[in-house]
């Protein structure tokens, strides 16, 4: 006969309370109040809560009465919480201090962007081609007009991509080229999932005289596409987001914050990995179809005089999404070298 | 005079005059104990790669539930495990579809923002309905009975007509918002008698404005030459560090103070007009300052320990906010809660299992 257990007894489907004892003997249960033994239960039909540190026992009677215990320490005894017991493990805490700062790093930094990177390879050709075809109307509607370069410097742009694709045997079906105007996005490049790849005016004139150097930051593009960057970035954007959710769930807005900067830290480090790999396939493909790296170091330098206003911080630099330019262009210098 | 007018007005003040007891809130979670129980948790979470997080949802939940208690009664979170990986389930599946159509597929993707905006008042009806049934004190559950026109109405037109009013008339959106979510609360049977008024949301938003306004003036004169924030040209010399690091305590003080100004008001205000006819009126006497000291002190912190003070922060918060609120209890109302018996909608109501879940990741 062990100590009587101290609670309060709610009735079956109500909220009528009453001082209560338990008493335990054996496997049996026996409910006390107003000094008389109301009922006999086996400790097997009761569902007892789950053992949560600090949160005394709560138990459900068969008829739904209900009884909740004063103390938190007491529990029944097949009715201990191995969870509980984890959660009031001193080592096991010290432990999860350590571990799981470790474990998020090797799961956000390794473990997701290989899976990522690996899903993105299955992905039918159909996805990044609509994903292509249907971005390119956005953005067409929305930032491009038409280009007011003339029509035989276009031709010759045109002309020497389409010698570069048949040399490295790309398909000329899936790389399509544009020229246009575009005020909103200034001197630029991109590609789109599809193959799509778009310059501007504004970058064309820069390099009106440097044939190669176009040839160099259209070949980048290229690279982007052919390694399945932007599906790539899709992929971990939403994993990560969802991990994120799910683990730290309840965090509120300070928490978001925290949260929020360290995924923005993680994507642009991702982003800067991209560029890399975009600018690796630049200058390997430079080097197959014969040209001097030197070209994508003169483009990476027009885009760099463009900037000197911009001092390029230290600071920003682990959050800028393109490798510092000086960076790049030395690295294409002393490419196979 | 009271006599006179309480002869003419209704019932509400029948119960004015009855003799009530004050009940404080209490609460006894401790910040060392839930550390060990978060961290745990995470770290299950972690290896179980996010399975174990539905647990740990639930035993997070159960931990202050229980440790906040009325009346010598503690509250009881009721959901299971299950519920809430099932409903993450589908909220993964639909948060992935629509992020994949969005990134993928704009313009089907727009079409399914469009989709979105009518699924979404069913969603949040989902999380209210289902929260408050999980919910129980002295084995009665809450209930929500929110109707998906109302949802519709309050979290799709309305932050709509606060938009294009240029924000006018969010504080009565707001009120609005806060009207459905609390007036559709029942405990029991009871329903919860709000009586809002919009009058308070524009005082609260005033006083929000005002608070900024002085905040963002002092650290314009005070912080911002020391920063390096340069506005003539646009640009922020974060070469400067202390500059940055300045930028974001500001940044979290005008945080703190607003959302310690705008939630202390509504709050009090709520708290003031809600009551369960017959059981109990409620008080809250937040303090705005000591509840802005709170905030950016846990904010602070968590910074600070790159999220390892959060379980201390969360604690702190709720301990505060049950310490500043308070029930006025009827004498008689054990009397009210001792017969109210099985209601229909009231207690173990175990139909539509599939949908008795939370679809949210949180």
């Amino acid at each position: 006969m062990s100590q009587p257990i101290l609670g309060t007894y709610y009735f079956p489907k109500s909220s009528k309370a009453h001082e209560a004892q338990l008493q335990v003997s054996g496997d049996m249960i026996s409910l006390h109040y107003l000094g008389t033994c109301a009922e006999v239960f086996d400790i097997n039909a009761l569902k007892v809560s789950t053992e949560i540190p600090g949160v005394p026992m709560s138990i459900e009677f068969p008829d739904g009465a209900k009884f909740t215990a004063k103390e938190s320490a007491i529990r029944l005894q097949p009715h201990r919480s191995n969870l509980a017991a984890m959660e009031k493990s001193k080592q096991l805490i010290v432990a999860s201090v350590i571990l799981v700062p470790l474990l998020l790093w090797f799961m956000i930094m390794v473990v997701m962007p290989r899976m990522a990177q690996a899903s993105v390879a299955y992905l039918p050709e159909a996805i990044p081609e609509q994903m292509g075809k249907q971005a390119f109307k956005l953005i067409e509607e929305l930032f491009l007009e038409p280009s007011t370069i003339e029509e035989s410097t276009q031709q010759q742009v045109k002309q020497q991509w389409q010698q570069a694709l048949s040399a490295l045997n790309l398909s000329s079906d899936k790389y399509v080229l544009h020229v246009y105007a575009s005020e909103s996005l200034g001197p630029n490049a991109f590609a789109l999932p599809d193959g799509t790849v778009v310059i501007t005016d504004e970058l064309l004139e820069k390099l009106i005289d440097k044939p190669d150097a176009v040839l160099a930051v259209l070949l980048h593009e290229i690279g982007h596409v052919e390694h399945r960057h932007s599906l790539r970035m899709v992929a971990q954007s939403v994993s990560n987001a969802v991990v994120f959710a799910m683990i730290f769930g309840d965090l509120e807005s300070i928490g978001e914050i925290l949260l929020g900067s360290g995924s923005t830290l993680v994507q642009s480090q991702f982003s800067r990995d991209m560029e890399r790999e975009a600018d690796e396939y630049a200058l390997s493909h430079l080097v197959l179809l014969g040209k001097s790296t030197e070209a994508f170091a003169q483009a990476m330098q027009s885009f760099l005089d463009l900037s000197t206003g911009d001092k390029d911080p230290k600071l920003l630099k682990y959050l800028s999404s393109h490798p510092d330019t000086q960076e790049r262009i030395d690295k294409a210098r002393n490419y196979q070298q | 005079m009271d006599v006179t007018e309480t002869s003419v007005m209704d019932d509400s003040i029948d119960q004015e005059v009855q003799p009530t007891r004050e009940v404080p809130v209490e609460f006894s979670g401790k910040s060392g104990e839930f550390f060990g129980i978060w961290i745990v948790n995470i770290l299950l979470s972690i290896v179980t790669l996010g399975i174990y997080s539905a647990w740990a949802k639930v035993r997070t939940q159960q931990y202050f539930y229980g440790n906040t208690a009325i009346d010598g009664h503690r509250f009881e979170y009721l959901a299971t495990p299950m519920q809430i990986l099932k409903g993450r389930i589908l909220a993964i599946i639909l948060f992935v579809c629509y992020s994949l159509a969005v990134s993928f597929f704009p313009i089907v993707g727009l079409l399914f923002i469009f989709a979105m905006l009518f699924l979404s008042p069913w969603l949040i009806n989902q999380g209210l309905r289902f929260n408050c049934r999980m919910t129980s004190y002295r084995n009665v559950r809450f209930s929500f009975a929110g109707s998906y026109g109302e949802a519709f109405m309050c979290f799709i037109i309305l932050p709509i007509v606060g938009a294009i009013t240029f924000y006018i008339a969010l504080p009565w959106a707001l009120r609005k918002m806060d009207e459905y979510v609390y007036s559709n609360i029942n405990y029991g049977d009871k329903p919860l008698k709000v009586k809002l008024e919009t009058s308070q949301y524009y005082l609260a938003s005033l006083y929000v404005v005002v608070a900024t306004g002085i905040i963002g003036a002092i650290i314009g004169a005070l912080v911002v030459p020391v920063m390096g924030l340069d506005f003539a040209n646009g640009t922020f010399d974060s070469t400067n560090p202390a500059g940055t690091v300045l930028f974001v305590f500001a940044y979290l003080f005008l945080i703190s103070v607003a959302t310690a100004v705008f939630r202390s008001h509504i709050r009090n205000h709520l708290f003031s007009v809600s009551e369960f006819e017959g059981l109990t009126r409620f008080k809250s006497a937040v303090r705005v300052v000591r509840f802005a000291q709170l905030l950016f002190v846990n904010s602070m912190a968590i910074i600070l320990t790159l999220g390892l003070a959060y379980p201390w922060a969360k604690i702190q918060l709720a301990a505060f906010l049950a310490n500043a609120t308070a029930l006025d209890m009827h004498d008689n109302a054990d009397d009210v809660l001792d017969s109210m018996e099985e209601q229909k909608s009231s207690f173990g109501e175990e139909a539509s299992e599939l949908f008795d879940v939370d679809i949210s990741l949180t």
